[in-house]
């Protein structure tokens, strides 16, 4: 009786049925970082409705599933958002929407935006556009679930394997930021 | 024995029962309020994915002891608020754990879940969950003046607290309580727009306000806890609209459609209405609600 | 129009004979004035004159002469006249006036050059840090602050991005490319 509770063949199915849940009710912060949080309202309201995926607001982070870095991020901003960021419960994904994410964008040569999110937050999916229509935006939820379901979204736990390279390039734009000791 | 097996089995499949439909009945709330609102909304199932999905976190994050209590209480209080009312007329299942002063049990057991949640959002230590715990209970003081008032005028006018006395009453003389003492009805059909936090009432929970209240630091299986049990709760409370005025039901499919059709009132003025303020809340409820309980009594007294 | 500003020069140039004055179309006057008259020359405007809006405070730098330009912008609501007042102050220690002391609101305005462009103002009270956290570098809006070379070495950069293309080659070189298939109906 053990051993039929304890193969792998029962955890294969305990995995399938958990990803199929977890990819049909998506919750998301509501928190907009940058300015393609604009994009965000038409997305879940009557037009274009993201609510028929099952993807809705949730108010805090201890809530919430997936974090959307919309737009530029500031090393101000990067530090909130690296606390909302460990505030929020496995497993949990992060989705990097528009291209200041992914080279910097409009603002490459500024002082004070980081332009590439990778070496800061393990990013999942990343939305290109500035700022993408919404059509893009239900696109790249879909994709995301696509990748829930085969079971490889896992920043979460890329983040903790390599926390020390994630600590230490936060660092460099950081200087003085104390953080807490984590024992995962 | 016998008795006691099936009365076990039946508090089993009351509770699942409950857990069901309430949840079954959340999801269809969200899909009519989506048509009213032009667009397609989630599935109808799309409740009890969420609450799946909530269940398989793995990790869980807690603040201390009184954390668990919090949830705990209110799943408890819903469970008891379940097991005293009698959700079918006859037969040997459903019939449930009533006995005779069932409405004064009721009355107090229907504050102890908010109480318990209190304790849990106190211990979280963050402000936002003591502002919506504050404004939750004065809510509460709100809309239990006109309840108690219809609750008492009924108990006056046929000398009874108990829940089963009311349904053979109506059973006897075949008009239902909603006909016979009106006053009642609307003061209690007022009130229940304060009792299932739908709009204009709903500033305690929504997630717009102070990061959704009392629950703003409850996550994963705290969650999960929260919103089965309110399911459950808002199943129980149906039930005893429609065993005090309605009359009852004979079958499961009647006691659906009953339910349902008690379900429309919050829900449909709920899609319409904008938040009241809570001391605009506690106004309106000190308000018109107040004067038909008044009426109420002074008929159940008279007449 | 034209006499109500030849009357403002002539005021102003009773009380302030240092002051040099610059007519310009319509309803703009500039003066330009040194910087110990600021805050009697704003008052002036503010109290005898009438002109009781400061609309904005903005500086210019001037790397090749040296110097920073404050010019403050005042407008009164009945002759509907809009006046800049200019001043220069030396780029290598620059300490001007205070005047959050006649109009509030030049309270945030002054903060902000304290932190962008190096500005000390005397007897300014308000917190060091105005927007950026943590900034050890130099004041960032300053001209001689490359910001390219800065970001260059403090953030990491995603190799192949190009730059600074021309935009009717690329057009053109796009507009001859395959349209796939779902795009179809979008294009003209």
């Amino acid at each position: 009786m053990i051993k039929m509770i304890n193969d792998k063949n029962s955890q294969k199915i305990v995995d399938i049925i958990q990803n199929w849940s977890r990819k049909h009710s998506i919750w998301v912060l509501a928190y907009g970082t940058g300015c393609g949080a604009i994009e965000i309202p038409p997305t879940m309201t009557s037009r274009y409705d993201a609510e028929r995926m099952g993807v809705r607001g949730a108010a805090t982070p201890r809530q919430a599933d997936v974090l959307l870095i919309t737009g530029y991020l500031t090393t101000k901003t990067l530090k909130r958002v690296l606390r909302v960021y460990e505030q929020m419960q496995d497993p949990k994904y992060v989705i990097g929407f528009g291209s200041c994410t992914i080279n910097g964008g409009m603002y490459y040569d500024s002082y004070n935006t980081i332009k590439v999110l990778d070496k800061y937050l393990p990013v999942d999916v990343y939305i290109n556009g500035c700022m993408p229509r919404p059509e893009a935006v239900l696109a790249g939820f879909g994709k995301l679930q696509e990748l829930i379901g085969e079971g490889k979204a896992n920043g979460a736990t890329k983040y903790k394997e390599n926390l020390e390279w994630y600590r230490a390039n936060q660092k460099k734009v950081i200087p003085t930021w104390k953080r807490p000791e984590y024992n995962w | 024995m016998e008795f006691t097996i099936y009365t076990l089995l039946g508090i089993i499949a009351t509770i699942v029962l409950a857990f069901v439909v309430g949840m079954t009945y959340m999801g269809l709330s969200r899909k009519i309020i989506a048509r009213i609102q032009n667009r397609k909304g989630p599935p109808v199932y799309q409740n009890f994915i969420d609450v799946m999905k909530l269940y398989s976190k793995t990790t869980a994050i807690n603040h201390g002891f009184m954390q668990h209590v919090g949830p705990a209480f209110l799943m408890v209080a819903s469970i008891m608020a379940l097991m005293v009312v009698p959700v079918l007329n006859e037969g040997r299942w459903f019939g449930n754990l009533n006995f005779s002063g069932d409405l004064v049990f009721l009355l107090y057991i229907m504050v102890f879940g908010p109480l318990g949640m209190a304790l849990g959002a106190g211990q979280t230590g963050n402000p936002n969950s003591a502002i919506g715990v504050t404004r939750g209970l004065s809510q509460m003081v709100g809309f239990e003046i006109p309840w108690v008032m219809a609750l008492v005028a009924l108990m006056i006018q046929f000398n009874t607290t108990s829940i089963v006395d009311l349904l053979n009453i109506q059973t006897e003389s075949g008009i239902w309580l909603m006909f016979s003492s009106p006053f009642a009805f609307i003061a209690a059909v007022l009130a229940m727009l304060g009792m299932f936090r739908y709009s204009p009432f709903d500033i305690v929970g929504a997630p717009t306000e102070l990061a959704s209240g009392p629950v703003s630091e409850n996550g994963g299986k705290y969650l999960f806890t929260m919103m089965s049990s309110s399911s459950i709760f808002a199943f129980a409370k149906l039930v005893l609209y429609v065993d005090i005025f309605m009359g009852g039901a004979g079958n499961l499919v009647e006691l659906l459609l009953k339910t349902f059709a008690i379900y429309l009132i919050p829900m449909l003025y709920g899609a319409v209405s904008p938040r009241y303020r809570t001391e605009q809340a506690i106004r309106y409820f000190w308000g018109w609600p107040t004067f038909f309980g008044l009426l109420a009594i002074i008929y159940a007294v008279v007449f | 129009m034209e006499k109500i500003k030849a009357n403002l020069i002539e005021h102003v140039k009773s009380s302030f004979p240092e002051a040099s004055a610059t007519n310009h179309d319509g309803n703009r006057l500039d003066f330009t004035v040194k910087k110990e008259c600021i805050p009697s020359i704003l008052t002036n405007f503010k109290d005898i004159l009438g002109y009781i809006h400061l609309s904005h405070i903005t500086c210019v730098d001037w790397l090749e002469e040296g110097e920073f330009e404050m010019i403050y912008i005042v407008w009164s609501p009945e002759d509907k006249i809009k006046i800049f007042v200019r001043t220069r102050v030396e780029r290598d220690n620059p300490v001007m006036p205070n005047i959050d002391m006649i109009w509030r609101q030049a309270n945030t305005y002054e903060r902000e050059f304290r932190e962008m462009y190096g500005i000390q103002f005397t007897g300014l009270v308000g917190a060091e840090e105005f927007i950026l956290e943590d900034w050890d570098g130099p004041p960032p809006m300053r001209r001689d602050f490359d910001t390219e070379k800065y970001a260059e070495e403090t953030f990491f950069h995603r190799p192949g991005r190009e730059d600074a293309l021309d935009v009717r080659e690329e057009i053109i070189k796009r507009s001859l490319e395959e349209i796939p298939d779902y795009a179809k109906k979008y294009s003209r």
